[in-house]
């Protein structure tokens, strides 16, 4: 730290020429000021990502292990992988059925709940509890549904609905879909409070307007509200995106640890897998590649597709 | 007046208010339900003996027990782990707010070019998920011999939590009217007694709202924890996770585990509702 940062800073003597050298010594002290953030931020964020791409490049079987610099031979026996193919697919599905479940749904209920009806503020408490839960938490709870004994079967037992009743996280078809169901269920309250914040302060009189026109309140959701948060409404898929591509394979971990098979290997989840159970570390770094370039890809594509298009 | 009221209501059926409002109720109730019975399941699970729970899962306890719970708390070694999270917590949120709190000063107060290209920097921070640095971050942590040291938890949350601290609390500070401070420079005051005479004490709401933020996220942490620490360090996430029997289940066991883990966190929402709404949706726009 310079003197005349220390002096911006504890105080002391100004200079003559004090004026003329603020602008310069606002810039020290605000270089001051941030560094210690902006270094942790580097190093713990920024850093390991440029990491990530290095031991990609390395053939490296355990922290104890020499390491090869092998090329991209990681990436090429990434695509021939069956596992990998496994993943791909699995992860492209969860998107595929998890973003649109997720995105609508929790759009019209903060909608709703943006109009205060009576009772909105328990309505909110109610949405928040999954977001608000652990990872673990949520995970423990989901083996009491879908053992073949939970409350799920029960529920099915009790509507007369016995032959839907199977062991939901071992059935080689339902096992993805009951893991894509936990996000679709906490992601719904969750986008929808977060919609309900973001169209809170949107004015009555512009859907009273609306309405005198002759529009009624579907419409003028999907005319008015609708447009107004498409910025958010692409921001919310993003986090939603990013939170499946790789947030969701904690889920995995705790219920079915990919299986039965591979039918609920997703892509986050193969990852943790060949890190730290087969402890193929540059491989699974190859597949931490291969993620965050399929993640920003996404966000471009959600991007492109969520900004408003002026004609 | 009944047919005043009846024509009332057809013209409310008209424009679609009252359609869309019993739509509306259905939707949340029925969303309501998913997640109540899902609770209440879990919460009456806890207080009932094993034999009881899935031979009528949605009934209540024949008796109240608080066996699950003495059981959870030994098994799992529930204390320990539950100092350790406290101690995380508390240490990563100190953290969080010593290095976010003057760079989103900076940012907020002092005119410079500098100023939009670091907060830039850091919204791009919620494009990075915390799961792409798995990896290198334990790499990392062995490298410097804090592998299963609590420590490295403290040190590391702090940076997944910077971006949304910095930009909330920056958003915050600009909202903090000018004149005190102005009438402080006149007076003399160097720049760090007015940070810590009038600034903070003015900030205080933005700091609460990024604190319980930063709480709910940090306490509730999965993975990190549970590959940096080992058994005899591992935090309250981690040790509930481990009631979970790879053959044998004992769902009381678990469901009391639950409990426990959620209570700290709803207990927070409960009394922060607002900030938390508010803070999350205006974390997610400020990127």
């Amino acid at each position: 730290m310079s003197l005349r940062v220390f002096r911006d800073l504890f105080g002391g003597a100004k200079s003559a020429n004090y004026h003329r050298r603020k602008r310069a010594r606002d810039r020290r002290t605000f270089l001051a000021l941030s560094a210690p953030g902006l270094i942790w931020y580097m190093l713990l964020m920024v850093w390991p990502l440029v990491y990530m791409f290095y031991i990609s490049l390395l053939r490296w079987d355990g922290m104890l292990k020499p390491k090869t610099f092998i090329g991209l031979a990681n990436f090429t026996r990434m695509f021939a992988d069956p596992h990998f193919e496994h993943a791909v697919v699995n992860t492209g599905i969860h998107l595929l059925i998890g973003i649109p479940a997720v995105m609508p749904v929790a759009f019209i209920l903060g909608f709703f709940l943006s109009r205060r009806p009576a009772g909105y503020r328990l309505l909110r408490v109610v949405f928040f509890i999954p977001a608000m839960a652990s990872v673990a938490a949520l995970a423990l709870m989901f083996v009491g549904i879908y053992l073949p004994d939970g409350i799920l079967n029960t529920i099915l037992r009790g509507m007369g609905l016995d032959e839907l009743t199977r062991a939901w996280l071992a059935n080689t078809k339902t096992a993805l879909p009951a893991i894509i169901a936990i996000d679709v269920w906490s992601g719904i309250g969750f986008y929808g409070v977060l919609f309900f914040a973001a169209l809170s302060n949107v004015s009555d009189e512009l859907y009273e307007a609306a309405m005198l026109d002759g529009a009624g309140l579907w419409t003028s959701m999907w005319r008015i509200a609708f447009p107004l948060s498409l910025d958010f409404f692409g921001l919310f898929t993003m986090l939603h995106f990013l939170w499946i591509l790789l947030g969701a394979a904690q889920n995995v971990l705790l219920l079915t640890k990919g299986g039965p098979g591979d039918h609920t290997l997703t892509l986050g989840y193969y990852l943790y897998d060949q890190a730290f159970l087969s402890r193929r570390l540059g491989y699974s770094q190859a597949l931490g590649v291969f993620v965050f370039v399929i993640g920003v890809l996404g966000m471009l594509i959600i991007r492109r597709l969520t900004t408003r298009k002026y004609e | 007046m009944i047919s005043s009221f009846i024509q009332r209501f057809v013209r409310r059926l008209r424009d679609g208010k009252t359609v869309f409002t019993i739509g509306g109720y259905v939707l949340s109730v029925l969303y309501g339900l998913t997640v109540l019975i899902p609770v209440y399941f879990v919460l009456v699970s806890s207080f009932k003996p094993n034999m009881e729970i899935f031979g009528a899962p949605l009934a209540l306890p024949s008796h109240i027990t608080f066996e699950n719970y003495a059981d959870a708390v030994r098994i799992a070694k529930l204390p320990r782990a539950m100092g350790i999270s406290l101690g995380v917590t508390a240490g990563a949120e100190i953290l969080t707010l010593v290095l976010a709190f003057p760079v989103a000063y900076a940012i907020a107060r002092i005119r410079t070019r500098l100023a939009p290209i670091v907060e830039g920097f850091f919204s791009l921070g919620f494009l990075i998920p915390a799961f792409a640095t798995l990896v290198p971050i334990y790499l990392m942590t062995a490298a410097i011999g804090l592998l299963y040291n609590p420590v490295a938890l403290i040190l590391i949350y702090p940076a997944f939590k910077l971006p949304v601290t910095v930009l909330l609390l920056a958003s915050y500070m600009r909202s903090v009217p000018r004149e005190l401070e102005e009438s402080a420079e006149i007076d003399g005051a160097t720049r760090l007694q007015m940070i810590y005479h009038i600034f903070f004490p003015l900030a205080r709401p933005g700091v609460v709202t990024v604190v319980v933020l930063n709480f709910i996220d940090i306490w509730n942490e999965f993975l990190f924890a549970l590959v940096l620490m080992n058994m005899k360090n591992r935090t309250l996430q981690i040790a509930v996770s481990s009631l979970k029997g790879e053959r044998l289940l004992d769902y009381g066991l678990m469901a009391a585990g639950i409990i426990i883990t959620l209570l700290p966190v709803y207990i927070v929402f409960l009394i922060f509702q607002e900030q938390v709404v508010r803070g999350l949706y205006a974390g997610a726009v400020k990127s």
